[in-house]
């Protein structure tokens, strides 16, 4: 896999390298070209050919092969090698296609402070060097986390200056962006390929445990042209400290209002020296500081107030570090307002399952806040309150009709609608989607998860970076599924568990089985049944108040183009406003707030172990760098060879140099 | 017969230096060399005791007056010298500044030119000269003798000489110590191509056989200094044979196995007390006499 060797500029030079056999064929002709001599000292000079062994001979074969490497030296310095032995491009010279595969998560903002240059920067201005380099003719693909589309590129030169290749606050799917590649290639059939994959290894971007890998390691196997080039940052900025803040709502108290929120710092450090951090707040563009102090990793304050004016019913505002070595890590945003009464209706026709899903979405996750869930049989589900209402789980038969045309309005507003399969499927369709024949197990062996999406959506990890105990969960049962839609879970056997449709906005998710016992253990496995609901409702009532939170990246860019800056420090191009922090206001005076995902702050960095696991048998190679480091992938080292041409000549030239002669005693009388 | 080895210019430069033995030699005629029985020179010898038989004309009159005793008064003898001249006649002596085949000046030429004016010198001085060429084996084999007649026919044999066949040298010189009867100066002159040992075996038989040894050691600059660049096939000069040699490659083991040659021989010299004189050919042959001549004058 690694390969030594440079590349070279002017390979076609390198087709004079047979002229390295020319002292040698000189000596041969020289050889040949004798003259002839009567001699009558023979007995000296049969003696001196006796003599004339090892270190003679030696010096002789050193003098022929520092003309070789004279010569050599020369051809190699003109075919202007490159010090890039990794990129093996000798076998026949650069790509046809170079996919870059560009994580430009949260993360990756990590600077070296003196060049002020991030992981994401440095990266993709190597990889532009090495194109310029040794790439001219390689057509250029970009494959970014916030589009995950690829791009082909026009320009290796403004690689640098797309908007695709700047900062974002999102989190990335490797391996989503892996398959967007892998379909690349196998649409475009794009020959020898490189794919340089640029990334800081963090686990939550890579997902190692997800299942998809295997997947994509069997795909991309079939393609023998396919190397891959990893780009890696993997070093963590000891040090750095970032800064969040979730569950803000604002708390009236007799004439007085503060603002409520929960406040998380957290710091890249091996010791536990106690650290004082300063932090700004800026509410309505008004600057309060507080100082905390940190003994550990990670601090948190729960219930943190701060006055605000008692007229200011809504408003933005972001908390604030002083710089560090990832800048955007120490700035997060929010938005608060009245909050909504998490309202949940349930349609269903099992009472059962009904007062299962009841109970899961009733109970309040935010104590300070309204939970309200009401159940419907399906004959009523036109009486649902549907502009006051958050999540709808639909546990009938598809609808149709005036319901099913104000349940996808529902969706369309941002809102969340769950649906669970009926009891006897038909052939309807909504949002794409149709409910198949029901599935059993074979006889007591439940059927469990197999792979599940940790990155986003309803199972993916917390926070802290833990998953979800999804593969505890067991299925009896389950209704199958057709429909061009996204498997966010999926069962032994491939048959989707959780899957969710393609909307502008909103999300319509579709869960083949039930809550209840013979169907599966979910009602048993409370935790993950219950951070299912609320998740769920927390996103459609997110939608549903006027300020919402997200994080950045899971939001419709043609939501936010109409909307303006909040915060007038913020100046963003619309088609990156979905993807960078800060808080935004629309022409209705609906507040929000987009921020970096909170795993970004601490998923811990892949092994080089799992990193091998991943891409098993594929031919990669992979490239640690370090921010700090300013040289190039390729540099060009026609000096160096120049200098070895040159000492081989006055090697060489020492080595032909006549011996002093030590006149003996003898000889001088 | 031509003489164009002789140069007259040398010959009367040289005229006025002796050739003179380094020990006494056993002449048939009177001469200017030490004899080594006594004789009725001038020159004073010593004095030993009267013995009956003697000749009373000896007794030292005097002596017996001073110190009542008879003593016999004794003159050196001075007698004349044979004179036995050695040239190797081998292939190598063929040899000459560039190796040319048939160069201008060889070593056998410059021999010629040596032994030609030593011959002249000897026989002007009246000593008797005699003319051994020698290659496996002796070529020519002139004894010595003292007429004008003998040194005509040495030089036009000397002229006549010519380089071929191997060296053999070594026997040769053991052959001319047994087949010249009585003391004499053997001068060798050759490139002594043959291995130290054998030759102090050589010259301690001439000196064995009470002969009075200088040896010309003649060679050319090319042979000792080997500088050369380009390959050569070395052609010997003694039996044909060629060698394939990269100068580059053997010239310093070539210049070392001269050295040791010369070493070797150094103690060969020194062993024997032979009068050595090593000469290039690229030498004026008159300042090689000459200073041959001057380091035996008495």
């Amino acid at each position: 896999m690694f390969s030594w060797f440079p590349t070279f500029l002017q390979a076609n030079m390198l087709w004079a390298l047979p002229l390295i056999a020319l002292p040698i064929l000189i000596h041969l002709i020289n050889q040949h070209r004798h003259r002839t001599m009567h001699w009558g000292a023979m007995m000296f000079l049969l003696q001196a050919k006796r003599m004339t062994k090892g270190m003679a001979k030696l010096k002789h074969f050193l003098i022929l092969l520092m003309r070789t490497l004279a010569i050599a030296g020369l051809i190699f310095a003109i075919a202007r090698p490159l010090a890039s032995g990794w990129l093996a491009l000798t076998a026949g010279g650069a790509a046809d296609t170079t996919v870059i595969i560009l994580d430009r998560s949260a993360s990756m903002e990590s600077q070296d402070l003196q060049t002020g240059e991030s992981k994401r920067s440095t990266a993709v201005r190597k990889v532009a060097d090495v194109l310029k380099s040794v790439g001219r003719n390689t057509k250029v693909v970009l494959i970014e986390n916030t589009k995950n589309k690829a791009i082909e590129v026009e320009e290796v030169g403004s690689l640098l200056e797309l908007p695709e290749t700047g900062p974002s606050a999102t989190t990335s799917d490797l391996p989503t962006m892996m398959q967007t590649a892998l379909d690349y290639i196998n649409a475009n059939e794009t020959g020898r390929t490189d794919v340089w994959v640029c990334s800081d290894l963090r686990e939550n971007d890579w997902d190692a445990e997800g299942g998809r890998w295997e997947g994509l390691r069997s795909g991309f196997s079939e393609k023998d042209a396919v190397r891959f080039y990893l780009l890696t940052y993997p070093a963590v900025a000891t040090g750095n400290v970032s800064v969040a803040v979730s569950n803000v709502y604002r708390r009236q108290l007799g004439n007085d209002a503060e603002l409520v929120m929960d406040l998380k710092l957290r710091r890249e450090s091996e010791n536990s020296e106690p650290v004082n951090v300063p932090v700004q707040f800026v509410i309505n563009g008004a600057r309060s500081e507080k100082t905390f102090t940190m003994t550990d990793k990670e601090y948190e304050r729960l219930g943190l107030t701060i006055k605000i004016d008692a007229q200011t019913l809504e408003g933005h505002g972001r908390v604030e570090l002083s710089n560090d070595t990832n800048p955007l890590d120490n700035v997060y945003h929010f938005v608060f307002a009245e909050p909504p009464v998490h309202k949940t209706v349930i349609v269903s026709d099992d009472e059962e399952s009904a007062n299962l899903l009841k109970l899961a979405a009733g109970v309040p996750a935010i104590a300070t806040l309204d939970y309200n869930a009401e159940v419907l049989s399906s004959q009523r589900a036109d009486e649902v309150a549907w502009n006051e209402t958050a999540l709808v789980l639909w546990h009938a038969p598809l609808p149709d009709g005036l319901v099913a045309k104000q349940l996808e309005n529902f969706v369309q507003s941002g809102r969340t609608v769950i649906f669970f399969p009926p009891p006897v499927a038909d052939d309807k369709t909504l949002f794409g989607a149709s409910w198949g024949a029901w599935e059993e197990s074979d006889g007591e062996t439940p059927i469990s998860i197999t792979a599940w999406n940790t990155q986003a959506d309803l199972f993916s990890n917390t926070q802290s970076g833990e998953a979800l105990p999804v593969g505890d969960l067991k299925t009896f049962k389950y209704c199958s599924l057709d429909g061009e839609v996204s498997r966010l879970a999926q069962l032994d056997g491939g048959k989707p568990l959780l899957a969710r449709a393609p909307t502008n906005s909103g999300s319509a998710y579709f869960f083949s089985t039930l809550p209840k016992l013979e169907y599966s253990n979910l009602s048993t496995n409370h935790v993950l049944f219950y951070i299912m609901v609320q998740r769920a409702l927390a996103s459609g009532a997110g939608a549903l108040g006027t300020a919402r939170q997200m994080d950045a990246g899971t939001v419709g860019m043609e939501d936010l183009s109409r909307w303006k800056a909040a915060d007038e420090s913020i100046d963003v191009m619309i088609s990156q406003r979905a993807f960078q922090p800060g808080a935004w206001q629309s022409p209705e005076n609906r507040l929000l707030a987009l921020n970096r995902p909170i795993k970004e702050d601490t998923a811990g960095v892949m092994s080089e172990g799992k990193l091998k696991e991943i891409f098993g048998t594929l031919d990669y190679t992979q490239i640690s760098d370090e921010v700090s480091d300013s040289s190039s992938l390729v540099n060009e080292i026609w000096r160096a060879f120049l200098i070895i041409m040159i000492l081989a000549l006055v090697i060489e030239a020492l080595l032909c140099l006549p011996e002093r002669r030590v006149v003996s005693e003898a000889e001088a009388a | 017969m031509q003489r164009d080895f002789l140069d007259p210019k040398v010959l009367s430069r040289l005229a006025g230096l002796p050739l003179d033995a380094r020990i006494p030699m056993l002449g048939s005629v009177s001469g200017r060399h030490r004899s080594p029985i006594r004789g009725s020179s001038l020159e004073f010898a010593e004095y030993r005791k009267y013995v009956p038989g003697d000749d009373t004309r000896r007794l030292d009159w005097r002596a017996w007056g001073r110190s009542d005793r008879f003593y016999i008064k004794e003159f050196e003898a001075d007698t004349n010298l044979r004179m036995a001249l050695i040239v190797d006649t081998s292939g190598s002596m063929g040899f000459g500044p560039g190796g040319a085949k048939d160069p201008e000046v060889s070593k056998l030429d410059y021999a010629k030119s040596l032994a030609g004016t030593l011959a002249y010198l000897a026989s002007k001085q009246g000593d008797a000269v005699g003319l051994y060429c020698a290659d496996e084996k002796f070529t020519k084999e002139i004894p010595a003798k003292r007429s004008a007649a003998h040194l005509k026919f040495v030089m036009d044999e000397l002229s006549a000489a010519e380089a071929g066949g191997e060296t053999g040298l070594a026997n040769a010189l053991h052959e001319a110590a047994e087949k010249v009867s009585q003391r004499a100066l053997v001068v060798v002159i050759s490139d002594l191509f043959i291995q130290p040992e054998e030759l102090k075996s050589c010259f301690q038989h001439l000196r064995f056989r009470k002969h009075d040894v200088a040896v010309f050691h003649l060679l050319e600059q090319s042979e000792i200094d080997f500088n050369f660049d380009r390959p050569i096939r070395f052609v010997d000069l003694e039996g044909g044979n060629s060698l394939l040699a990269d100068p580059s490659l053997v010239s310093k083991q070539y210049r070392k196995a001269v050295e040791l040659y010369m070493e070797e021989l150094s103690g060969v010299i020194r062993d024997t007390g032979i009068d050595y004189q090593r000469v290039s050919i690229e030498e004026n042959y008159g300042e090689v006499l000459a200073r041959f001549l001057l380091g035996r004058a008495k």
